[in-house]
Parts: C-alpha cells; structure tokens; sequence
C-alpha cells in the first residue's frame, strides 16, 4: 500500500488557521496587532520572491508587515543600524534578514547583531543554545516545519529511531535536539557517512536533508517509517528532492513531496514566530 | 592560577546570587567564572547561568555559547564533553567517520557532547546517535558503537553482552554504590559493568580515573582561553 502523503499546504494552512484565531483574539483584547519586518540586500530575483511571499502572507494574515530593501553596496555599518533600528522599533515584533548577503558584508556579525527577542528566523547564537535546556526560544523556521509535519501524521515519536541526513544551522543540528526533548532516539549523519544506507534502514523517522538528489532509496527506507525530504535541488526547470519518491512511498507509512513538502511551510513557521514574539513582548 | 570560591548558604536568595555573579563578572582579576550546580530548587539555573558574562563562561554554558557550539563557531566547550573529546583524539581514537553512541541525554554531558563530536572539525565529524531512557532497546543501539559513551547516572547500565568486540568505552558515570567494605559506607562506580566489559572493549576508561580528571582540566583550559581572550579585548 503506497505511503499518506504529508501535504505541505495542508500543514501549513492548519497552522495559518491557528495564527489567524490568535492574532483576532488578541486583538479584541487589546486592539493590537504584530508587525513583522523583512532586510533584503540586493536584488537577487530568489529572494526578492522570497520576501514578496512573505510579505503577501503576512499581510493576508493580519500582521503589521514591512520590508526593508538596502542596496547591494549597503556598508556593514548601515546595514546594522538598520538592524539596530528595527531592535528598537516598537510596532515591529520580530524580524530576520533574507540570505544570503553580498559577500562583503559580515554575516555572522549580522545576525548577532538581531535582538533574539526579535529574532524569528531562530538563527541567533542564544536561541540556538536554548534548545539544549527547555528555555523558550525561537526554532529555526525549517526545522520547526519538519516538527510541524511528523506532528501531523499522528503517530509517536517517544521512543522511536530518527535519523536526520545533513548537520546544517537550520535543519539537522536544531531538530536533532527538539526530537531528543521529544523522547526520540536521533543519529545524525551527513551524505558522506559510511555505512549511511544501513543507518537509515533503522530509521522510524528519516529526515533527508543533504541536498543530494535520489541520494535515499527505497530500499534504504524501513518498512512502515516517516519520510521527510528536506532536499530541495533545481534540475533543469523542475525541483528534486533527496529522496527516490516514487521507490521510497511504496515503502514508507508517511512521505512528503518535493515539491509540495516542506517548502510551504516555512514562511508559515516565520508567522507563527512572529506571532511568539509579539505575545512575549505583551506578556500573554 | 588565582582562583577565590565563593560559598554562598544554602537559603541565599537569587538576587544574592545574581549579585555574586555581577561581581565577579565586573571582577579584572576573574577570567573564569564556574557556578557549581545544582542549585537549590528556588534559584533558576537559566537566569544565573545566562547572567555570567559569557566571555567568563568557562563552564560553557551559557545559552550563547552553547548556540555557538551547535553552529561550530568558536567558544569554550563544555568541560566534560571536552574532556572526553580530548580522551579519544589523545589515545588514538579519533572520532572522525567513527559511529559514536552516546547513552544519556544531560544537559551537560550527552547533548553537548552529541553537538561537539557532529560538527564538521578537526577531532570531531563522527555519526553520532544519542539514545535515553525512551529508547525500548538501548542495547540494539550500543551494539552498533565505535565508541560508546555511557553518561546515564546509572550503575551498571552498560553490561559487556551490549558491548561489540573492540569498541572504545567511555564512562562518564559517577556513582555512589553502597559499600560496607569502605569506611565512608560507598565506593564509586561507573555506569559500565566495568571488569567484563573491559574484556571485550578495546580501549575503556575507569571509574574513578577516566573522565573525572579530563573535567577539571578542561576547566582550567577553558579559564586560560578566557584570560588570553579578555587580554586581547
């Protein structure tokens, strides 16, 4: 029997449906309404779509929402009182800075430079860190999808096998430590990781996140288990994931596409961190 | 080295303990400071932890230098990983492309060693699996170790039929195990059934006398990194 499909949209529309139900009983409580900022440097045509979604969604949603567009030459110094800026502005609750940045700009020091109050993108040293204890944070907005998705297929993790393919900032490091908090077991490997078919034979959940297309094959993946394709590589003019789709879902309980998977969720996930912030900040 | 300890009572409230820190934050001559845990149930540890100036974090756990140490940037490492870093990479066990099983999840060993070991760095770039209480069968994972860390806390937990031939042992564990044979009434103990799997393991280390050691040196590292750090500030 072939695999359920987990449904980026549907996913994301449960958690937009819960943003909106949030943002209308706060405000009939208080009259008042998050607002969200996007930095884009520079014209780079994957971002500048990027941030044109977000800022559609955001908007559809109820959010206050601005974006910030700097020219590419932006020195470190202004682009960071801009930062600065958007730390002290009081109708913006969270913000993030697109990626990448124009190679002379520092991003390291960039993104440090957010206030991790306001730092919805979860990438901030100090939010990062809170996941090693059970301190609020932010949680990076891709991995928080990946969360979202096995969430929604309904079954346990406690005590069940993950292996996560791809140690990246965003993706395998955080949720590598949200699914430990979750009472999984969680390997962590990378695509050049001897042994990798084995590894993931034993896997219940398998995050495939290593942008290598058709690197998983159907017989890597365990009878039964959650297959999440994080892999999103651009072949010719069609997406391809790291997962042999069409071998893995005769296997898999549960299966996500590519696309159609993880992708729409992710701005999603940016609202609802938004939606984190700005409670905080009201103390509710 | 100078070093002052600062004993505060059992009943001092968080403010005083905030304070304390302030101080010693504020303090020229103090490069490191180290708050011994745990503390008592009315302080939090995430306020006094994220409180020390995390340039004095010798301890490495402040929420920053732990995200640091998650995004493999530079910061003090957490001691005791550290230390068990250090144990494999100087007797000839480098981690690198070796499948690591850590049993334990603390926030201070078994997380933080899991984050240091999966980077990709020198002395580090292992597969690491981290497994706990939560797992139905921790020996299916253990067997399958080219290095297994024992940090449960529990006695005995690793028994030498959940150990391969030839597998590096670490044992982070230290326990207190009732023994009249002593005149403090215990003995210490690891979390490994230490004799019969010292039989079958290629390398182990002992408790006490393995990981212990490599702890408080590490701390003393950490303070020397700090102080060469400030100096440069």
């Amino acid at each position: 029997m072939p695999a359920n499909l987990i449904k980026g949209d549907e996913v994301a529309e449960s958690v937009r449906t819960e943003i909106v139900k949030e943002l209308g009983r706060i405000y009939d409580e208080t009259g008042l309404v998050p607002g969200l900022a996007v930095v884009l440097v520079g014209q780079n045509p994957a971002s500048l779509s990027y941030v044109i979604n977000k800022e559609k969604q955001s908007k559809k949603l109820g959010f206050y929402s601005e974006v910030r567009r700097l020219p590419e030459d932006i020195s470190q110094d202004d682009l960071l009182e801009v930062i600065e800026e958007l730390n002290e502005d009081e109708k913006i609750h969270g913000f993030m800075v697109q990626l990448p940045l124009p190679e002379h700009l520092d991003e390291r020091a960039i993104l440090t430079a957010i206030d991790p109050e306001k730092d919805i993108d979860g990438t901030h040293p100090i939010n990062m860190g809170k996941l090693f204890s059970d301190e609020k944070g932010f949680i990076a907005c891709t991995a928080h999808s990946i969360l979202h998705m096995i969430e929604h297929t309904k079954q346990p993790v406690y005590g069940k096998s993950a292996v996560l393919i791809g140690r990246s900032n965003i993706v395998g490091k955080p949720l590598a430590l949200i699914l430990l908090r979750r009472n999984a077991s969680v390997t962590l490997c990378h695509s050049k990781t001897v042994g990798l078919a084995d590894i993931c034979r034993e896997a219940d959940i398998l995050v495939a996140a290593a942008g290598s297309t058709g690197l998983v094959k159907g017989d890597w993946v365990k009878p039964g288990a959650i297959v999440i394709d994080v892999g999103v590589t651009q072949v010719g003019d069609r997406l391809v994931g790291d997962v042999d789709f069409d071998q893995a879902k005769e296997v898999a309980s549960w299966i996500s596409p590519v696309p159609g998977g993880v992708g729409p969720i992710t701005i999603t996930m940016l609202m609802w961190n938004a939606l984190e912030a700005f409670k905080y900040k009201l103390e509710i | 080295m100078y070093e002052e300890t600062i004993r505060l009572p059992a009943d001092a409230t968080e403010e005083e303990v905030l304070k304390t820190v302030d101080g010693l934050n504020k303090d020229p001559k103090i490069s490191g400071i180290l708050v011994q845990l745990p503390l008592p149930d009315h302080i939090s540890v995430d306020r006094v932890i994220g409180y020390i100036s995390p340039e004095k974090d010798v301890d490495g756990f402040h929420p920053v230098n732990l995200g640091k140490l998650l995004r493999g940037e530079p910061c003090p490492l957490p001691c005791t990983p550290h230390g068990v870093k250090q144990l494999l990479v100087r007797s000839g066990n480098d981690p690198a492309g070796k499948h690591v099983v850590v049993c334990g999840r603390s926030n201070i060993v078994g997380k933080p060693l899991a984050a240091i070991l999966m980077q990709k760095a020198e002395g580090a770039n292992a597969v690491v699996t981290v497994v706990h209480t939560g797992a139905k069968d921790i020996s299916y994972y253990t067997k399958q170790a080219d290095i297994l860390v024992a940090a449960m806390g529990r006695p005995n937990a690793i028994t030498a039929d959940m150990v391969n031939e030839g597998t590096v042992v670490i044992d982070v564990g230290v326990n207190r195990v009732p023994d009249s044979s002593k005149k403090s009434g215990f003995r210490l103990a690891g979390d490994v059934d230490y004799e019969p799997v010292a039989e079958k393991a290629s390398y182990i280390t002992p408790v006490p006398g393995g990981v212990g050691p490599m702890t408080v040196t590490m701390l003393l590292y950490n303070t020397v990194e700090a102080a060469i750090w400030l100096n440069q500030g």
